[in-house]
């Protein structure tokens, strides 16, 4: 038999042996390709799975434009939950903090609250157009502390002696059984409210806001127990209030002031006084039956020594009495009088934004700022947080192809 | 092979399912005669075919011409479907190029022809199965040596020289067997 001549007869009879389909699977598999290749078995897979397919089906460019936007639309959802929900910077802040400082019944045990409301400087939201202030600031809420001259039970440091000895002193024991150290079975609460707020104007608008707070504090039948207005430039030019404010009106007062100019801090504390107050009503009462009693012993007595004994005794509850009331009026005073720390500073950062409440440019690339700074922040934490596991994910699927394109070739072999 | 691959009627054919159109008329025949020789079964060669189109088909738009060829993407996709279909069957490929019910002998044909055909593929059974695949891609399938390189992934010179040596290899075994 001959040999093949050369190559080229070698391949032509090679090219012989090329196997060839059959005519019903071309003409099927020429059907499927003008359908589009229809899937034949609808795979029952996950969702996930399925993602997955269409995932894989997409070209590179639509894919990372696909992932970018994605990512993209997920840093801006993120940025505005966080920029709505920042500390600090929720307007409702205030209106969760006010209702505490208004309540008229406090929770049983004695309470201190301490708001420190501070909006963030420049911000869109920081200017008064007039109006409500809990609508437009952004506070910081700090947590609740004790106020200052009060104990943790509730007494005050100051203010109230509780009497040793003598018939008080039993008196203040059975009291103290009926209400406790809080005065927790007493219906009315007695509660002292305070407030210190900082208002941030140019220096020739302080003369003018002045004028305002004493409109306002006038508006609130309130007191001015001292103020102090000084001119100049910025950074001397300024001004002081020491005020007394009717309680039931505090609110509306500190409105007011916000409404005048720039807020750059408020601050509000509220401290339960029901226990000192119930205590020294009680011992009043007792102090006032104690003196009856004596003028009835006083009446009775058949010498002079005994009558001068109770004479003295007499006195000396008397004075008591008296202090007692002075106390009482004090908590009273108190109770019904906010004391509120009104300042306007000048200088630097007081009064950004300019004056009149506008918000302007300098409040609009400092917003910008802000928003991409957090939007910054959540790219960083995101990144943080799924950059490892793409990495863990990438690493798993390249030793993945790897391993399949192995067994692909060893199955060639 | 008239019929063009369709979207839906209301939409214009894009240039990529042109272009799979035309990748498919050309080359129908030549992906199932190479994964023919690969799998040696003509129903599962058929399955391993008409899936390898379908995969090619859904990946369509992510082929990028800047990268190869679109005959040695779809190889390489027709490749990779057939060796998944002998690990699937868990068994080694092994390239005949006659396999009994693949080949369709002439039906006049001498003796003398028949018997080299047979001492052909006595020879072809006994190359490497590596080499049968080159000599399957490169004269069942009539792929270039860029593409063939491109498939098995190799260098171009690299796959002529493989190609060669296969050849030389197949003809020394046919001289020796005449």
């Amino acid at each position: 038999m001959e040999p093949f001549r050369d190559d080229n007869d070698l391949i032509a009879e090679l090219r012989t042996l090329r196997p060839r389909p059959s005519q019903e699977f071309t003409t099927g598999l020429d059907e499927r390709a003008a359908a589009g290749f229809p899937r034949r078995s609808a795979r029952p897979g996950s969702p996930l799975s399925r993602l997955s397919a269409w995932l894989r089906t997409l070209p590179p460019r639509r894919l990372a434009l696909s992932v970018t936007a994605t990512a993209l639309a997920a840093v801006a959802v993120a940025t505005v939950i966080v920029a709505v929900n920042e500390p600090g910077k929720d307007p409702a802040s205030l209106a969760q903090v006010e209702p505490t400082a208004h309540r008229p019944n406090l929770t049983p045990m004695a309470e201190s609250t301490n708001s420190h409301l501070q909006p963030s400087t420049a911000s869109s939201g920081q200017r008064h157009a007039g109006g409500g202030d809990s609508s437009t600031i952004e506070y910081n809420a700090a947590p609740p502390t004790a106020t200052e001259g009060e104990t943790a039970s509730g007494e005050e440091s100051s203010g109230l002696e509780v009497p040793a000895g003598g018939s008080a002193g039993v008196t203040q024991s059975n009291s103290s059984a009926a209400t406790g150290p809080f005065a927790s079975e007493v219906r009315h609460r007695d509660v002292e409210r305070s407030a210190e707020m900082v208002l941030g104007a140019d220096p020739d608008r302080v003369a003018d806001d002045s004028a305002q707070v004493f409109d306002a504090v006038h508006a609130a039948k309130g007191i001015v127990l001292s103020s102090s207005v000084a001119g100049g430039a910025a950074g001397d030019a300024g001004a002081r209030f020491e005020l007394l404010i009717p309680a039931a009106k505090l609110g509306d007062a500190l409105a007011a002031f916000s409404s005048i100019d720039t807020v750059v801090s408020r601050h509000e504390a509220t401290g339960d006084i029901t226990a000192p107050t119930v205590r020294v009503g009680e011992h009043l009462r007792d102090s006032r039956a104690k003196i009856d009693g004596l003028l009835v012993q006083l009446a009775g007595a058949d010498s002079d020594s005994e009558r001068a004994e109770v004479e003295a005794e007499l006195s000396a509850e008397r004075h008591r009495a008296a202090s007692l009331r002075s106390q009482a009026t004090k908590l009273g005073r108190r109770a019904n009088l906010s004391r509120v720390s009104l300042r306007i500073e000048t200088g630097s950062g007081a009064a950004t934004g300019g004056s009149g409440g506008d918000w302007g440019i300098g409040d609009a690339f400092h917003d910008a700022g802000h928003i991409l700074a957090i939007a910054a922040g959540v790219a960083i934490v995101g990144l943080a947080i799924v950059g490892p596991l793409l990495l863990i994910a990438l690493l798993i699927w390249i030793a993945s192809r790897a391993r399949l394109r192995r067994a692909r070739e060893r199955a060639l072999k | 092979m008239d019929q063009t691959l369709t979207a839906p009627a209301t939409e214009a054919p894009r240039e990529a399912d042109l272009a799979f159109d035309h990748l498919y008329r050309s080359s129908r025949d030549d992906v199932y005669a190479y994964v023919a020789s690969l799998v040696r079964d003509p129903a599962a060669a058929e399955e391993v075919t008409a899936a390898a189109f379908e995969r090619a088909y859904r990946k369509r738009s992510r082929f990028d011409p800047g990268r190869g060829e679109p005959r040695a993407w779809l190889f390489g996709i027709a490749r990779n479907a057939a060796l998944d279909e002998l690990r699937r069957r868990d068994r080694q490929a092994e390239l005949t190029a006659e396999p009994a019910d693949l080949v369709s002998a002439p039906a006049q044909e001498s003796a003398e022809a028949s018997e080299r055909r047979l001492a052909l593929s006595a020879a072809l059974s006994g190359l490497e199965p590596r080499e049968r695949e080159l000599i399957a891609l490169k004269f069942f399938a009539g792929l270039s040596n860029s593409e063939i390189a491109a498939v098995v992934g190799v260098s171009e010179s690299n796959a002529g020289t493989r190609l060669h040596r296969a050849v030389t290899k197949l003809r020394e075994a046919c001289d020796g067997a005449l």
